[in-house]
């Protein structure tokens, strides 16, 4: 099965990440292929984030197309006008990878070159409408294809940055655009998220597309210190904080409180799965899975 | 699904409407600049976004804010400075004009950068601005149910 299968089947669905290497060896991402295979339904392929050089997220799935695990590819406005993102999502779809996650992409001037010119011809929004548009066979200046694209397209949403409400806004510009599945941000406070799911459920979304919870295990209070501060658009409960302040093993307890977040996650309405994201640490996603009771592929 | 939110190709505007145009624009910077800090993008929305421009975004967002938006509504770019869509959200609701906030604004066309937004609302080259909304919650209520019944 497909993940665009097992999202309309309505299973319980499990996404990992990967990020590619700064260089041009493939094999890191072969290797890495290894934790995920056979444990999670697709694997995110992240576009340069944090606007950093990386191997192009396109070549990346395609390696892990020839593993066998499925790739979700994700697609950025920061680097591409809107003749190269038609382009690059022609390329995709010719090498056999369908699904796209849309994204507006980080600011250059996070990167380690933030002397470079943004694009961001497009945003997030009409990203997803281009490639719906592309789907129903015509191209943005409203040339036909004789062969037409058959993407899956997801998109990202914040359900912690202000305000609020716009977020839900945004939310259901996106779904009508054409996502059919929405990543969110990392969960690190239940409370919003709960609240923030009440109100897609009572907008409908959640029968319109597929949401997937963030997931994000830390190996130390450093790196929540380091989010809370420099990353903006995070909220990060202080019990977490504490929790792994006190802990003996930090990486332990970070493990922990992951899957006590799925384990809660799984019971609110509406979420039809998880993404769990670790940054630099993708050794432990098939730790967290086993552990959580999931991922019987 | 319909599309209409993606532009199609336009014709370019001929030398002789794009001097008229320049001429237009001094009137416009005139009154856009100082009030709304105008960016002159030549396809104005103000009247969607509350009267505050989008296009001061460092990203150029045109439907809505990116995931940045820090504690207290600061941009993710430059810190110092509000984002422009927190401030638009909430003029919308104070000015009860949150419904157009659902509205998808179209792909912005570059042959109309540095022209004047006026000439091309006549010249049907961009949509109308909206200027009074009534029952606006009214309206948000019919977008959300009107979506729910149509299966894309």
């Amino acid at each position: 099965m497909t993940f665009k299968e097992k999202i309309e089947s309505g299973t319980f669905i499990v996404c990992g990440e990967i990020g590619p290497p700064k260089s041009c060896d493939g094999d890191v991402i072969r290797e890495k292929s290894k934790y995920f295979k056979g444990v999670v339904d697709a694997v995110n392929i992240t576009d340069n984030q944090t606007a950093i050089v990386r191997l192009s997220s396109i070549a990346s799935a395609k390696i892990l197309l020839e593993v066998g695990v499925e790739p979700i590819m994700q697609m950025t406005c920061r680097d591409r006008n809107r003749i190269a993102i038609q382009s690059d999502l022609l390329g995709a779809a010719a090498l056999g990878i369908h699904n796209v996650l849309c994204l507006t992409g980080d600011y250059q001037k996070f990167g380690d070159q933030p002397e470079a010119k943004g694009v961001f011809d497009l945003d997030s929004v009409q990203l997803i409408a281009t490639a719906a548009k592309m789907n129903s066979g015509l191209l943005l200046s409203e040339q036909e294809m004789k062969k037409v694209p058959d993407f899956f397209i997801g998109a990202a949403a914040n359900p912690f940055a202000e305000p609020f409400e716009m977020r839900l806004i945004r939310l259901h510009k996106k779904v009508k655009a054409g996502a059919r599945f929405i990543q969110t941000q990392p969960v690190f406070d239940m409370d919003i998220f709960t609240r923030w799911m009440e109100k897609v459920v009572e907008m409908g979304l959640h029968e319109k597309c597929a949401i997937l919870a963030g997931v994000m295990p830390v190996k130390s209070v450093k790196a929540l210190h380091h989010m809370k501060k420099e990353v903006p658009g995070v909220k990060i409960n202080d019990e977490y904080i504490n929790r792994l302040e006190n802990a003996s093993d930090p990486k332990e307890e970070g493990v922990k409180i992951a899957i006590e977040m799925i384990q809660a996650l799984q019971k609110i309405k509406g979420v039809r799965g998880i993404h769990i994201m670790p940054v630099m640490w993708e050794s432990i996603t098939p730790v967290i899975v086993k552990e959580a009771g999931l991922g019987a592929i | 699904m319909s599309f209409e939110f993606v532009t199609s190709g336009k014709p370019p505007i001929s030398p002789r409407e794009k001097k008229f145009s320049r001429f237009l624009l001094f009137f416009e910077d005139v009154a856009k600049v100082p009030v709304f800090g105008c960016q002159h993008c030549g396809e104005c929305i103000l009247s969607s976004t509350a009267f505050i421009c989008s296009q001061r975004c460092p990203k150029r967002m045109r439907n809505g804010p990116c995931g940045g938006t820090g504690a207290g509504g600061s941009c993710e770019v430059y810190p110092e400075r509000k984002c422009v869509w927190y401030r638009i959200y909430y003029r919308s609701k104070m000015l009860n004009r949150l419904n157009l906030l659902y509205k998808i604004n179209k792909i912005h066309n570059w042959n109309l950068e540095g022209t004047s937004a006026w000439l091309n609302v006549f010249m049907k080259r961009i949509d109308a601005p909206i200027w009074f909304v009534r029952n606006d919650k009214k309206k948000v209520k019919e977008m959300l149910s009107d979506d729910i019944q149509r299966k894309n």
